[in-house]
């Protein structure tokens, strides 16, 4: 079995009465592509900002790769590497400036600095841009060459905080290779996400953090599986008058599945999905209430993450938008 | 030995940041310059008043020049270290394996450069139109000697405020402390000629000693307890300030 690079006992995090960590305990492998998962607010940032020595936690115990965070913690910074969720560079420095820098301040002569940005531009394709000030470059090139900063001193560890929001699909994509290859290259990723598509498509661990609490450990498969069948999604219009849907579909499935309501959306969770649907189509259109749109797909982890805290990390995202912060609603 | 590595290379950081774009040092040697030349020129006529000394109201107003010169180079230290913090660059520093300590001190010496740096210009700019340097070459050095100490305690000030607040509009509101620091001193009339309360907080004010110094420094020669308070003031002032960094650094990052 791999040694642990993260062991995370007890962490607790408050400012002054709120909690943003809540007792979380857990632990990551050496090697491993980690992802931890939850809405904004959920407390992912303060657990990685403590992890990677940023901030003081209130209580509890956190080492990386064998180091107490508090009583060794320029240790701790040697073995790691950390792009922040808003990239951080140096606006008025090159390419190459910034990458220089942080090499010299991570231990690496002038020369190993220099050629080691050298290295690092080409790799994530900024060659003919690397002179230039940064304050020049896209959002998709400024993300990659900070990247390339937190791998400067070849770090055994690399916290990744949203290393693609923001970022057009094409950015994305580019991002997500480039991570896999540094995981394949032996580097342990860990990475908070609200985007269940990429912690699916990238992680082999997970960890749904809500509200400061873990809810959930897991594989994508075991998390996956666990849902218990197919996901059918139903769409309704504004008009519909859903308590009425509600109490209707639950009489349909009956002991058949499960169901869960997010305003105008249902999802219904099954091993009985296909042979479901007529019936629930029948229904439905006796109380004259026929959806707009219908789906079956395979449980997502976004259908895990509802089914486990009964609701969409949308509703969260919606909900920050219109200024309220779901976590302080939830403990009102 | 690590530490005077980590401090070199954040200095030369900081030189940097505070010099680009070129542009943006203008407006700092376009005050000292602009003020130099009208107020020199508005109030010429308070050399006729009994007792004022000086036969030249642009050779007494050159050391406000050059006092200016050391405010503005050293005002933006402040909201160049807000910056950093805002765009969290000021957390990749912090999450790097090094002394804590060389990011405020490679700042500081980065801004005693500016301050130097910016000083000699405006002593140029004073020299041709007109103004004097009695003590000489070794007069220009003590003044970039003193300019490098002030001008260090001074961006302490702004430093601590982005610190303290991490706010940038907080940070820039620092600006106005210039205002009274430079006006409320013997800026515009020798301090015999002041009187009342106004004499009482010109004499309270720290920033007096630094021009009364410079004006020794291009006025009236080596007058060594003039120009020994001047350097006393500037380092007294810098201990506190910069005690104030240091204890804003720690509670802003315990």
């Amino acid at each position: 079995m791999a040694n642990c690079i993260v062991e995370v006992q007890d962490l607790v995090k408050r400012y002054g009465e709120n909690i943003a960590v809540d007792n979380i305990s857990f632990s990551v492998s050496e090697g491993d592509f980690f992802g931890f998962l939850g809405p904004n607010g959920a407390g992912k940032t303060t657990t990685m900002r403590i992890l990677a020595t940023l901030l003081r936690k209130t209580s509890g115990s956190v080492r990386i790769d064998g180091f107490d965070v508090d009583r060794q913690a320029n240790e701790v910074r040697r073995a790691i590497g950390f792009a922040m969720q808003d990239t951080s560079l140096d606006n008025l420095a090159s390419g190459y400036e910034n990458l220089q820098l942080l090499g010299v301040l991570y231990g690496l002569s002038p020369r190993e600095a220099r050629n080691r940005a050298k290295e690092l531009i080409e790799l994530v394709g900024l060659s003919k841009v690397g002179g230039h000030w940064v304050n020049s470059y896209s959002g998709g090139m400024r993300r990659r060459l900070d990247l390339a900063g937190t791998l400067m001193h070849h770090p055994k560890l690399l916290f990744l905080d949203e290393p693609t929001q923001g970022l057009d699909p094409q950015a994305r994509r580019m991002i997500w290779d480039y991570l896999r290859r540094l995981n394949l290259e032996g580097s342990t990723v860990f990475l908070t996400t609200h985007y269940m598509d990429e912690a699916d498509t990238l992680c082999r661990d997970l960890a749904f953090i809500d509200r400061g609490k873990i809810v959930r450990q897991g594989t994508p498969e075991q998390l996956k599986s666990e849902m218990g069948g197919d996901v059918i999604s139903l769409t309704f219009g504004q008009n519909v008058e859903m308590q009425n849907v509600e109490g209707k579909l639950r009489t349909t499935i009956g002991d058949l599945g499960s169901m869960t309501v997010n305003d105008h959306l249902i999802r219904i969770t099954s091993p009985h999905a296909k042979e479901l649907v007529p019936h629930l189509i029948q229904d439905l259109n006796a109380i004259q209430s026929a959806p707009l749109s219908l789906s079956i797909s395979q449980a997502s982890l976004e259908d895990v993450f509802v089914k486990l805290v009964g609701r969409s990390i949308l509703d969260d995202e919606a909900q920050l938008i219109k200024g309220r912060d779901p976590f302080v609603e939830g403990r009102r | 030995m690590r530490l005077f590595y980590e401090i070199g290379y954040l200095f030369v950081r900081g030189l940097k940041q505070s010099m680009r774009p070129t542009a943006a040092i203008i407006p700092s040697l376009f005050m000292p310059a602009f003020f130099f030349i009208i107020n020199s020129a508005a109030f010429a006529g308070l050399t006729l008043l009994p007792g004022f000394g000086s036969r030249s109201y642009l050779v007494f107003y050159a050391p406000v020049a050059i006092l200016m010169a050391i405010f503005f180079s050293s005002g933006d230290a402040g909201i160049d270290m807000v910056v950093d913090i805002t765009s969290g660059y000021f957390d990749k520093l912090m999450i790097a394996p090094i002394h804590h300590i060389a990011i405020v001190i490679g700042k500081l010496l980065a801004v005693g450069l500016r301050a130097s740096v910016q000083t000699s210009i405006v002593i140029a700019i004073v020299l041709l139109s007109g103004g004097t340097l009695v003590t000489g070459f070794a007069g220009f050095l003590v003044i970039l000697a003193l300019g490098c100490l002030f001008g260090m305690a001074w961006s302490a000030i702004g430093m601590s405020i982005a610190l303290l607040t991490r706010n940038q509009r907080a940070t820039q509101s620092s600006f106005i402390l210039f205002f009274p620091f430079t006006f409320i001193t013997t800026s515009q009339l020798p301090l015999h000629l002041l009187h009342g309360w106004y004499r009482v907080a010109v004499q309270l004010n720290p920033a007096t000693y630094i021009l009364e110094a410079l004006r020794a420094l291009t006025n009236s020669g080596w007058k060594w307890d003039v120009i020994g308070h001047g350097f006393l003031v500037a380092l007294a002032t810098g201990i506190v300030t910069i005690s104030c960094v240091m204890f804003s650094f720690r509670r802003t990052y315990p």
